[in-house]
Order: C-alpha cells, then structure tokens, then sequence
C-alpha cells in the first residue's frame, strides 16, 4: 500500500505531470491530485471514450482486450489505463 | 372393416338425406327415402359402427370432415326423433364425405347471429356463455320436423337449431365448443349421444378442420337446391376406396435360438406364461372386479394476482460482449469458490436477478446474455460501492500495480523520450535496430522518434559531410539516479545476460573509515528515474553480476565478505542464497564477482555455472550452488616478493617479515576463451595467471603495477591482449606471452579505478579514474585519449561499463550517479580490423583472431 502510494507520489512530482485521476468504473473519481472540477470533467469525458476504445478492440477480437490508451494532443498527453474495476487517468504535459 | 366404413357411412348420408329434406347435401346424395323413424337401426352395435364412420370421417379427411354429428345420430330413440331429426338435419348438413363435394359448406351462417371472422377467415365470434336448458330445445324441433317437410334451406334448420342448443359441448367434443357454440345435439338424448361424444372426442380433431369448417362455413354460398322426389330416388354412384392400413400396434417376436444361453430362461418364461394363463380363470388370483372412481366435485376458483410488470429491455450487443458475458459468468463462478462472504452473495445474486429478468427479457439470446451482462454489471457496480469505501483493495491489487508500472514507464518515455530513442539508435533510420523486444511502447516510441528523427536526419547528414573535422564526444544522455542512492558510489556495473535492458548496480560507501549501509539496485532503461528492485543492505556493495545461465540471479558481494543471490523476480529484500553462514565465507571485502560457465573437461558434463569471487582475504573462490551456497577455494593468493621475479613461481623469503601471507586479491579476470585460466589482480600490483587446475601455483607472473590492480580486462577480439589499471595512475596492456607490460599509459595523476574494453572495437577502451572519463582509441593514438570527459568537481567516476548493442557506456560515479553517455562521431574506420590490434600497434605476429 505504501509502495503504491509513494508510486503515486513519484509520479506526481516529476515533470510534467499535472495530474493523476482514478475512477471507479461507473465514471466517479476515487482518488485525485487536481482539483475537483476539472477531475469531474476529465473522468466524464473520458468514459465514454475508453468504453468506445475498448468495445472497438474487443469488437475484432473477443479475446484481445485494451490495455492502454493515450491521446496526445497540443497542450498535453492523457494516458489512460484502462481496467475491469477501474480506470487510472495521468495528464502529462510533453517536455516537447 | 375399412373398406365397408365408407359405404355405411355413404349409407347412412343417404338415410339421413332422406330424412332433412331441406339440406342440398341430402339432395345430392339422393336417393334417401328412408321413413324417419330410425328407431328400427340398432342402437348400440350400430353405434358403434357409426362412431367408427365418425371415427374414418375424421380420420382420412382432410378438410372436410367435419364429422362430427353425423349420420350416426339416426340411431336414437323414437321419443326424441324431433330432438334427433332436427339434429339429423343438423348432421346431414354437417357432414361431409368423402365422395361428395361438399365444399359449400353445412352449417351456414345464421343471419341474426353476428358472426366475426378475422382476415384469417378463422371465426373468432365470442361464444356465448349462457346455455339455455337443452330440454327447452326439444319442443321446438318438432316445429322444425314440421316445417322439414317442405324444402327448407339448410340454413334455416341450422339456424334454428343454433339457437336453441347452443352448447353440448360434450358430444360433439372440441369442435363444436369451438365452432358453433352450438351443437346440435341435446341432452336428453343423453347416452348414446355421449358415448359417441366420448368416441368423438377421441379422434384427433385439427385445428385445421376446425378452421376449415369455419371458413366453410362462412363461404357458404350454394344455392339451396330443392329436392325432389326423382333426386331422392335417384342412383349414386359410391366409389369405395380402401384406406391405407393403419398400424396401431406391432409387437415383433422375438427369436432366440435353441442354444443360446437364454433359450433356457425363456422356455421356462413361455412355460409359466402358459400355466399362468390356463390357471387364469379359475384362479383366486384374478378376480373380476369393478371400481368406482369418484370424480371430485370439481370447484371454480378465483384468482387474482398482482399484476405482472412487464418491461421491454434492448440492448445492443457485440461479440465481444457476449465473450466478456460468458467470460465473467466464469469468472465470477470462480470467485464463489474462494469462500468469501461477499462472493458468495455475489454469486447468489445472479440467478436471482436473472430470474427476475427472464420475464422481462426477450427470447432472444442476444438480448438475453446482454441481459446476463446488465445483471453482472449491476453485480459489479454494487460490488464496487462496497469497494469504494475500501479502495484500497484496489490500490493494492496487483493490476494496479502493474497498471502504475506501465503509466510509469510511459511517462519516463515522454520524458526522456529523445534521449532514449538516441540510446537505442533509433535515429539511425536506415536500418531501424530495434534492439528491445517487442513492446508496445516501442513500437509507439520508434513513430515518434521516427518523425521527429527524420528531421534530425537531415541534420546528421548534413553534419557527417562535414564530419571529419568533429571531434568525437560523449554525450550525456542521462543518468540513473534516484534519492536512494544518492551520497553512496557505484561500485559495481553489470548488465543482464538476457535482458539487455537491466542493468544492476551496486552501491557502497568506500571511504576507508565508514561503513554505511549500502544497496544493490536493478535498474531499467526505461525507467530512468526510479530502480526496479531495490536490495538493501547494512554493508556496501562490492560487486554485483547477473548469472548466464539463470539470468533472474544476481550475485552481490559485500564489503564484510558475504555474497548473496537474489532472485530479481521478486522484489524481496531478502537474498535466495547467502553465503553468511558458510564457513568458508571471505572475511574481507569481495571485491569481484563474477559467474562462469565452466566445462568440466575430463568429466565432459556440461557446461556448469559456478560464481567465482575474489577477495581481500586473499582468495579466490568458487561457488556452486547445489543446496545451498558450496564454496571451493580456486586460489589461494599469495604474496610475491618483487625478487622472485625470475622463477614465475611464488619464493618467500624468510627474511621478510610478512604481516599476512595472503595477497588482497582485487581483481580477476577470466579468459574468455579458456575458462580454465584467468588473470588475478593483487593488491601488491602484481597480475597472475592462474589455472584453475592448480590452486596453489601461479602460472605466470605480470609485475609492471605499483599499486593495486583494480581492473584487468581482456580484449573481446584479440585473446592475447589484456588490459589493467591500477592506483599508480596508469592503465597497461599487456600481450599475454610477455611478463612485461606491453603499453602503459599514465595520462593523469589520479587514480584508475576502472577499464573497459569497448565491444565493438578492438581499440577502443575507456578508462574511469578520479577526474574523467576516457577513451581511448588505439588505432588513432596511442599518447592521448580520444574523448575525455571531465566530472563535476567533487564527484569521482568509478566504474565504467559499455552497452553491448548500442554506442553506449555507462559511467557510475562517486554520487550514485550512473550516467549513460553516447559515443558519437566516433571514426568510422573502426568497424574493421577487429582483431589486428596486435599487428597494427607491433607488427605482424601470430595469435590473433581474425
């Protein structure tokens, strides 16, 4: 637990990285480091984009299944890992 | 029987036509003069006769049969002729047979009763409830008689008949409940009636007559032909056909020869089924009895129940997700079975739910196993409310481990996404090298690094024109270093046999005085910031390699002289085998460590792994691990006085007053050819060439250091060649035939702590002492160092270890520091020539490898 938390930690302070967001499956935050708004936000929006992005690769393959999706784009880099009981969401600015 | 059915039937059509003068059917059959009373036919036999007529009527036709209140009726009694003969009239115009075309059917529609028919022609008419008392019926039909006389339309008679009895149902059985909700027939012809009903009911009516009926009903639309007396008299010409024959029951013999075993048995079966038979009548065994079954009063009875919510459900449905339906169904079976509280109500929930779903669902399977999945879902959301309060399961379960470990390593990717991509060549686009193992960042890193690297190409190329004049550098590219290590030195480099991505580290405080606690850390390339395993311990790291053979043990050797395996598999801190306990353990720092796939040579087994360690108490041992850690001492170092030079082998003289006869042995270093002999650096500064044969005498003698020999290192191409360093500030090379060092370079006064043959060159070496990094390159200069790198201030590089695959070379310094430089620009011409350092720097002479 406390190797998970220090994990977590290291993440957060290294460069970059703006934020880390676990959400539970239905969609509701369970652990942040941003503020609340902006995590409601972030895990609304990328609901139904993970669901979308997995019944794609699952659609082709039943077997296959999503194990981590990442969307770049200018200001940012989301990465998103994607599980049965949970989704774990880090934003990350490029040090591009 | 079956042929005459049909013509008794015919016959008694034609007894009846004669009857019911108004039918048309009667007309045509003609000839049916018949007087009413039909009390002279016989009751029951021909009753029975005419339920068989009833029962063929049926049975063959297919539309038309509709047979039930048939001719049969003629066989009742005088009192209710009326009742009978309007039923008859009934009948007559009910029947259909075979031979007669009776499409137009019997009973047509009453007027005045509303009739509804659905598209489907079937007759839908709600049928009345109320049976007005058959007895009533009876006055009537003698009107009926009467007015038979003249020629009525059928429709009439039915008509009338319709009304007065509407429901008997028993005799005529389904079909006229159905149908008409009128029969003909009354009560009060009650027992013949019935038990023809009886017979009636037992042929299977279809729905089919039924509806056939219905609609023949309904399209009723011959004119009513008058019958006279001429068509009544009339010949017909009755076609008798046989029906097929119809098998109800075929009990085959059964033959069993003579002598076979069972012959034996069944004789003695036949023989009592006999007696059994004979003793039958007179038998008090079988009496001849009657019973009485009593019919329970049967009872109506109400029942209003809530009502039944019904609820459509749709769900869209992939074939993954009926694969993730059935895999969780699975999956979640699975969970009951560990025996915990909640999985177990989870696992109840679901047939529950499903059962409460079925309902509701459609008998569709895809919505169905949809439906399954809503109810898993709603299994695992309600599982996870519990869960959220304890989030912490999730945060331990190890899929959230692995999950962080993957994020991290991606983040380590953007970060350090150029630098690595420069490590692993990637920008050298002809020839993408992947020198990873599939991974899916990889592949991601190698799209992005090669649209970013085409524009860096553009830019090599325009640099390499010009490159001549560009010094060769060390670039840095970064540096593993974490808070952990921070304040120890690296004291020892390694690279993974198998995993060319890890890389341990060994950390130690080596000032003379302290002792701190030290760490031996595995390291990944992709994971700059933040060691994968970290082992801890209270004593400095001396020395730490990865085996060949089993590439998840690494070896670490310590300052008190203990060397523990670990397994880095798994993350403990505590060590497979240690060698703490042994008594042979070293009693002074082990200052090498090294894993050696030895042949056994005489015994020709196979090559067998053993760890050869050497250290300051003077020995070099060898490891093996069998059931625990079994050392065998390979050497025993002893110390050389300078004079003994010319003998090779090892004097003492009395004179001196040795304070220990051991050497520190500090270094060693095996041939790679041959691992039978290797090299062994001393603390006096001596080298020896030993033999593992021989634990007692050194083979040969290199003196050529004053101070102790930190490093010795044979050329990866050229087996003559070896390379050592010492605290005398100087690196050597020696040729392996020659006692006498072969070339020394002193560039710096400071200490050189560690050398390294390049593996891509036979030229190239590096050498770390205390101020900068060095390397040198034979081909080009054999006075000063290609690149010289020069550290920070305060910080002494230790250790120097070059990547196998990549231009790589790792630096450990006296911080904790591991950084990782790039070689670029390097002279091109050194891919050739691997092996002829030996003749390019003397002149030809044999021993080389090609």
């Amino acid at each position: 637990m406390a190797e998970v938390e220090e994990t977590l930690k290291r993440f957060q302070s290294q460069k970059g990285v703006q934020g880390i967001i676990m959400v539970n499956t239905e969609g509701i935050p369970i652990k942040s480091t941003m503020d609340h708004p902006t995590t409601t936000q972030y895990a609304n929006l990328r609901h139904s984009f993970i669901l979308n992005a997995r019944s794609t690769v699952h659609e082709i393959d039943p077997q296959n299944d999503l194990t981590f999706l990442r969307i770049r784009s200018k200001e940012n880099e989301i990465m998103v890992v994607p599980d049965k009981a949970y989704f774990l969401i880090v934003i990350q600015n490029p040090t591009e | 029987m079956t042929p005459g059915k049909h013509s008794r039937a015919s016959a008694r059509a034609a007894d009846a036509g004669r009857w019911g003068t108004g039918t048309p059917e009667a007309a045509r059959e003609g000839g049916a003069s018949t007087p009413p009373p039909v009390a002279t036919m016989p009751t029951s036999p021909g009753n029975s006769r005419k339920q068989q007529n009833l029962w063929l009527s049926v049975g063959p036709q297919a539309k038309k049969s509709i047979s039930f209140t048939n001719t049969a009726r003629g066989g009742f009694t005088k009192s209710y002729v009326g009742a009978n003969q309007s039923r008859m009239a009934m009948s007559k115009t009910m029947t259909i047979l075979p031979e007669i075309k009776t499409e137009k059917m019997n009973i047509s529609t009453p007027k005045t009763v509303i009739q509804v028919i659905n598209p489907q022609g079937d007759d839908v008419t709600p049928r009345p409830l109320y049976r007005p008392d058959p007895h009533m019926g009876t006055a009537k039909p003698n009107k009926l008689l009467t007015s038979q006389e003249g020629s009525y339309a059928s429709d009439y008679i039915s008509s009338y008949s319709l009304y007065q009895n509407t429901l008997n149902p028993s005799m005529l059985g389904q079909f006229t409940r159905s149908v008409l909700g009128s029969s003909t027939v009354t009560k009060s012809s009650v027992s013949t009636p019935e038990s023809i009903a009886e017979d009636l009911e037992e042929p299977s009516y279809k729905r089919e007559k039924l509806t056939s009926f219905t609609d023949l009903r309904v399209v009723r639309a011959t004119p009513e032909k008058v019958v006279t007396k001429e068509d009544l008299q009339k010949t017909i010409e009755i076609t008798l056909t046989e029906t097929e024959t119809l098998r109800f029951f075929n009990l085959p013999t059964i033959m069993v020869s003579v002598e076979s075993e069972e012959a034996e048995k069944l004789l003695r079966r036949n023989k009592n089924y006999e007696t059994l038979c004979r003793n039958r009548l007179g038998n008090d065994l079988y009496v001849e009895r009657m019973m009485q079954t009593i019919n329970g009063a049967p009872k109506n009875k109400d029942v209003q129940c809530d009502k039944i919510i019904k609820e459509d459900k749709g769900v869209m449905s992939s074939t993954w997700d009926l694969y993730d339906s059935y895999n969780a169904m699975e999956l979640s079976s699975l969970a009951a079975k560990q025996s915990m509280l909640e999985s177990t109500s989870r696992a109840s929930i679901p047939p529950k739910d499903r059962e409460q779903r079925m309902p509701g669902s459609t008998t569709e399977k895809n919505s169905e196993a949809s439906s399954l999945m809503d109810i898993e879902n709603v299994i695992l959301t309600t599982i996870h409310d519990d869960e959220e309060d304890h989030s912490e399961t999730i945060l331990k379960s190890d899929k959230f481990r692995q999950a962080l470990f993957f994020m991290e390593r991606v983040l380590m990717e953007n970060l350090f996404q150029p630098k690595l991509a420069a490590y692993r060549q990637l920008r050298i686009l002809k020839e993408p090298e992947p020198e990873e193992p599939a991974d899916f960042l990889e592949s991601k890193k190698l799209e992005e690094s090669q649209e970013e690297g085409k524009k860096e190409e553009e830019e090599e190329i325009e640099i390499s024109t010009e490159q001549s004049t560009i010094p060769a550098i060390l670039e840095r590219l970064w540096s593993f270093s974490c808070d952990l290590t921070k304040g120890l030195s690296v004291s020892s480099l390694a690279w993974n046999k198998i995993n060319p991505d890890l890389l341990a580290v060994g950390y130690g405080h080596f000032g003379f005085k302290e002792q701190k606690r030290g760490l031996a850390c595995c390291w990944s390339i992709k994971n700059p910031m933040w060691p994968e395993r970290i082992y801890q311990s209270p004593y400095g790291a001396t020395a730490v390699d990865f085996s060949i053979g089993t590439p998840n043990l690494l070896a670490v050797g310590y300052h008190n002289g203990t060397i523990a395996i670990y397994n880095v598999q798994s993350n403990s801190n505590v060590p497979v085998l240690d060698s703490s306990e042994s008594p042979q353990k070293h009693l002074g720092p082990v200052w090498q460590l090294q894993w050696i796939e030895q042949d056994r040579g005489t015994t020709g087994d196979d090559k067998r792994e053993i760890l050869v360690s050497i250290s300051a108490d003077g020995r070099i041992s060898k490891w093996v691990i069998r059931k625990g850690l079994d050392s065998h001492d390979l050497m025993r170092l002893k110390r050389t006085t300078a004079s003994s030079s010319k003998k090779g082998g090892e004097t003492e003289k009395k004179g001196e007053a040795l304070i220990s006869r051991q050497a520190p042995g500090m270094c060693f270093a095996f041939h790679p050819k041959d691992t039978n002999i290797y090299l062994a650096g001393t603390e006096e500064g001596h080298i020896h060439k030993c033999s593992c044969s021989y634990n007692e005498q050194y083979l040969d003698t290199y003196r050529g250091h004053k101070g102790p020999v930190y490093k010795i290192a044979w050329n990866p191409f050229c087996h003559d060649v070896f390379l050592s360093c010492s605290a005398d500030w100087g690196v050597i090379i020696w040729q392996q035939e020659n006692t006498k060092p072969f070339l020394s370079f002193y560039p710096t006064t400071y200490v050189v702590y560690d050398v390294a043959w390049s593996p891509k060159s036979s030229y190239i070496f590096a050498a770390a002492n205390e101020s900068r990094v060095e390397i040198w390159d034979l081909h080009t200069s054999t006075l000063d160092p290609l690149i010289v790198n020069v550290a920070n201030p305060g910080i002494k590089f230790t250790t120097v270890l070059f990547a196998k695959q990549t231009d790589c070379l790792l630096v450990g310094d006296s911080d904790g520091q591991v950084a990782v430089y790039e070689l670029r620009n390097m002279p091109t011409a050194l891919d050739s020539g691997q092996g002829d350092i030996i003749d390019t720097l003397l002149g030809p002479k044999s021993n080389h490898q090609g």
